[in-house]
Formats: C-alpha cells, sequence, structure tokens
C-alpha cells in the first residue's frame, strides 16, 4: 500500500494511483475544523470563513495528492516547486482565515499555550524560521535522501506546511495580538519574505548544472530537459512565490488605506 | 531589566540562530551518499566513472548504421574518444536519461568535447527500432549521436565481449514490452590504456568532470584528473 507520493525510480503513467495517506490527512484536518466549530457553539462559522477554510483544504489536498504529490515527488522539481508554493503559501493563510475568531479566542485562554504562540509567531522568529524550512527543505542532499521514502517525503511535506502556518501567523491570525504590528510593518514583512525566495531561486534558475539528482535521474515525463524543469522551478518560486505574497501586500494595503480613510 | 526586556532579547536572539541557521544551509553541501562514492572513485582513479585498467583493444564489430551504411566500431573509432551503449528507443528511463545527460554535457563543453568524439547507440531491440526510429529518437538529444542495429545474436556478443549482459526480451512480446539490459555506457579513450564504465545514476557533473579528460586522454599521457 502506497500511503503518500514519494519518488519511484518507475516510468510515469497517466493512471490514477490512491494514496489514502493523504485523504487520511486530509479528512483529519476537516473533521478538526468541522469539530472545532461545534464545540464553539451553536452559531455555524460563517460562510465566507468556511470557504476559506475549506479552499485552503482543497488546495493542500491537490497539491499532495495524484498527480501533482505524485510528479513533485519523483519527477519533475517545477512541479515540486509548484507543491512548495500551494502547502506552504497559498493553503495556510486561507486555513488561518477560515478559523472563527472565537478559536483564536480559545486559544487565548490558555496561557502557555499563548505563551509560546507569541515566541513562536513573533514576526522576526516566525520569519526567519520561515527561512529555515525554505533554504534547509531545497538542499539537493536532504531533497534527494527524504523524497525517496514515504516518510521521508511526509516529513518534507509536513515541515512546509508547519513553517507556512508559522509564517503567516502574524500576518492572518488575531491572536496573539500585536498592536506593535501594524499593516505597514506586515507589508514589509511579506516583502522580506520574497526576498527569501531569492536564494533558492537563483541556484535553480542560473545554476550550471541539475541540482537534484532526484530528478536528473527521474524517468523522463515530459520534452524538456533537467536543466530547463529546474529553471522552471526556480522562475515559479520567485514569481508564484511572488504573485502570492504581492497579492497578501496588495491586500493589507488595501485595507489599511480604507482604515486610515476611515480614520 | 523586566520580564519584557527578557522576553526581547530573547526573541531577537532566536531569530537571528535560526537566520544563521538558515544561511548554514547555503554552506552546506549534504551531498546524498552516492555522491560520495563517485567522488571516492575519483581521488582513488582521477575518474568518477569506474575504471578498468589494461582493458586490452576495443571490440572489432561492424553493424548497420541507421543513417545508412555500415559502420565498422574499431576503424571508425581508432584514435579517438568513443561512448558506446546498448540500449532501445522505447526504453522508459535509463536509456533517455544516458543521452539526454551526454547530450547536455556535451553543449556545454563544446570544443572540450572533442570534434572526433563519437556517441555510439546500439539498438538491443531491432523489432521495433527501426532505423528511422533510431534517427528521430536520437536527434531528440543530438543529431550527432550515432545509431546502430544487428542481429540480436552478434549485438549480445558484442555486449558479452564488453562484461555487459545481453539483452532479454519477454517472451511473447506484446506491443508494449521493456527490454532488459545492461546500464553502463562503457567509453574508449584514445589509445586504450583504461576503458571508463558510466553506470546508470552518473550525474552530468561526473559526465563534466570525466569526459573533458577522456577526450584529451592522448595528449595526456597518464590516467585522470584530479578531482
Amino acid at each position: 500500500m502506497t500511503w503518500w507520493c514519494s519518488a519511484r525510480g518507475t516510468a510515469w503513467e497517466w493512471t490514477w494511483q490512491p494514496y489514502p495517506g493523504v485523504w487520511l490527512f486530509i479528512g483529519l484536518l476537516a473533521a478538526a475544523y468541522l469539530v472545532t466549530a461545534r464545540r464553539l457553539g451553536p452559531r455555524p462559522v460563517d460562510g465566507r470563513r468556511r470557504a476559506a477554510f475549506f479552499g485552503g483544504l482543497l488546495v493542500l489536498w491537490l497539491a499532495l495528492d495524484w498527480p501533482i504529490g505524485a510528479l513533485g515527488a519523483g519527477y519533475l522539481a517545477s512541479v515540486h516547486m509548484a507543491q512548495f508554493l500551494m502547502i506552504a503559501l497559498l493553503a495556510p493563510p486561507l486555513m488561518l482565515l477560515g478559523l472563527p475568531r472565537s478559536a483564536y479566542d480559545r486559544l487565548a485562554e490558555r496561557r502557555r499555550l499563548l505563551a509560546a504562540l507569541r515566541f513562536l509567531t513573533h514576526p522576526l522568529v516566525a520569519l526567519a524560521a520561515f527561512a529555515v524550512v525554505v533554504y534547509w527543505t531545497h538542499l539537493p542532499g536532504v531533497v534527494d535522501s527524504l523524497m525517496v521514502s514515504q516518510a521521508g517525503s511526509f516529513l518534507l511535506d509536513l515541515a512546509w506546511l508547519l513553517g507556512g502556518f508559522v509564517f503567516w501567523w502574524p500576518v492572518v491570525a488575531p491572536v496573539p495580538e500585536r498592536p506593535g504590528f501594524p499593516h505597514a510593518l506586515k507589508m514589509g514583512y511579506l516583502f522580506l519574505a520574497t526576498v527569501i525566495n531569492t536564494l533558492p531561486y537563483a541556484f535553480l534558475t542560473f545554476g550550471d548544472l541539475p541540482f537534484y539528482g532526484l530528478y536528473e535521474l527521474a524517468p523522463p515525463v515530459s520534452g524538456i530537459t533537467t536543466r530547463q524543469d529546474q529553471q522552471i522551478a526556480g522562475l515559479l518560486m520567485k514569481m508564484g512565490g511572488g504573485v502570492i505574497l504581492w497579492t497578501a501586500i496588495t491586500i493589507l494595503f488595501v485595507r489599511w488605506f480604507q482604515r486610515e480613510e476611515a480614520a | 531589566m523586566d520580564s519584557r526586556g527578557r522576553g526581547g532579547r530573547r526573541t531577537v536572539g532566536t531569530a537571528a540562530a535560526l537566520l544563521v541557521l538558515a544561511t548554514a544551509a547555503g554552506a552546506c553541501r549534504l551531498e546524498a551518499p552516492e555522491r560520495g562514492e563517485a567522488a571516492r572513485r575519483a581521488q582513488e582513479t582521477g575518474f568518477r566513472g569506474r575504471v578498468i585498467e589494461n582493458p586490452g583493444p576495443r571490440p572489432d564489430f561492424v553493424l548497420n548504421d541507421a543513417r545508412g551504411g555500415r559502420f565498422d566500431f574499431r576503424a571508425e573509432t581508432d584514435g579517438r574518444l568513443a561512448l558506446l551503449f546498448f540500449g532501445y528507443t522505447h526504453c522508459p528511463d535509463l536509456c533517455p536519461i544516458h543521452m539526454s545527460s551526454i547530450a547536455e554535457v556535451k553543449r556545454d563543453l563544446g570544443a572540450r568535447f572533442g570534434r572526433d568524439t563519437k556517441v555510439i547507440f546500439v539498438t538491443v531491440d531491432p523489432a521495433r527500432d527501426t532505423p528511422e526510429r533510431i534517427v528521430s529518437w536520437l536527434e531528440n538529444f543530438d543529431p550527432e549521436f550515432i545509431g546502430l542495429y544487428g542481429e540480436p545474436a552478434t549485438v549480445d556478443s558484442i555486449q558479452l565481449s564488453l562484461g555487459l549482459p545481453p539483452a532479454m526480451v519477454p517472451e511473447p512480446t506484446a506491443e508494449d514490452y521493456e527490454v532488459g539490459h545492461g546500464s553502463p555506457v562503457v567509453a574508449f579513450p584514445a589509445g586504450d590504456s583504461i576503458r571508463v564504465m558510466f553506470p546508470f545514476g552518473t550525474r552530468q557533473a561526473d559526465w563534466l568532470h570525466d569526459l573533458e579528460s577522456l577526450a584529451a586522454f592522448a595528449s595526456l599521457g597518464s590516467a585522470g584528473a584530479s578531482d
């Protein structure tokens, strides 16, 4: 039984493959959300929040399951990069936005948890932690070693997801309150994240040789060469990541502007 | 200092430590284990491929050239670097990866690859690999690659003479079948004092490291380049 997408070294086939570990993971997240929403009281979570959470969950499921999960795990560096964007940059903010305010307030009632969150999601710590996740999970030795096993591949995906939650928490989550982190600083924070993406983008796009043995020696899927695939991965990281982050910056700017106008 | 100040220092300190860890990733190679094997061979022999000392003369065979005529391997490659590989065009992995890697490195090296260097592909699946198909497939990688075909028994005997396993074509043959065959590319540098085998898993960095030295082998006068 293959529970999670990992590199298999076999020729690619456009034949659906089941990955029940992915379904279980997504199912558990969905169940946790629904149980949490029920425990918060009789009033249902508003439609927009529910759509945000399940939208994020859909993005996560698409990134982890066949075909994207399988292609990214063992065949194409560009698809692996698309997975990173979906898992770390797209799904977490949507899922965090999907949590109702009352869920965050419940967190605030647990002092030790709140203290840990306050530390872990401090913008400086969160940004630095995100940099650690981005750089270390894109190292050739790490990718080549982890992606060949289901457990290793799961670990990498989990690192991206958790790193994404930590990164987006200070921007999206209302708890812990950070009056010293207004919209303007949040925009700066997100801008710094675009700078973090620059280093792996540069290596991948302008590198002379293939970075990852995993993708260099994978059975070919498309007509592109290994180096072209790697360059696409680098450009995706920069531009795809840029689109996501700058969209968030734009939203923050609009909200900040509207608030200033109202004041 | 009050607790808020201590907390602030701890936060900044943690962030700084994480940033150092993040940037250390750039300096940390963390290569996968198989890279160490190629590097070890390079330290021992100067080549990342597997060196065979005193291999004897290169094989003497004549096969059909997919572009027409006959190809005498020994005569056509005498005094020059030849890369010989046995595969088939329907191969899902090994064959296109080898050909693609060599083609990419050939483009990188340009003139340093050697004007006279020949890359020769011999099909182990003549039932499906018509001359036209061989030419078309090779041109995906490099139009200068040479494609050969011949009787299965002849091709098998050539492989056996090089220590490679004969092809295993499944019986009965469905339309879509895979052929078992040897994986290495065999490099014959000028002079034939060594032979170098490049197994599947040879990276483009390995090809780049070895091919320039192999192409210039006759003028070097001794084996290998240092790593």
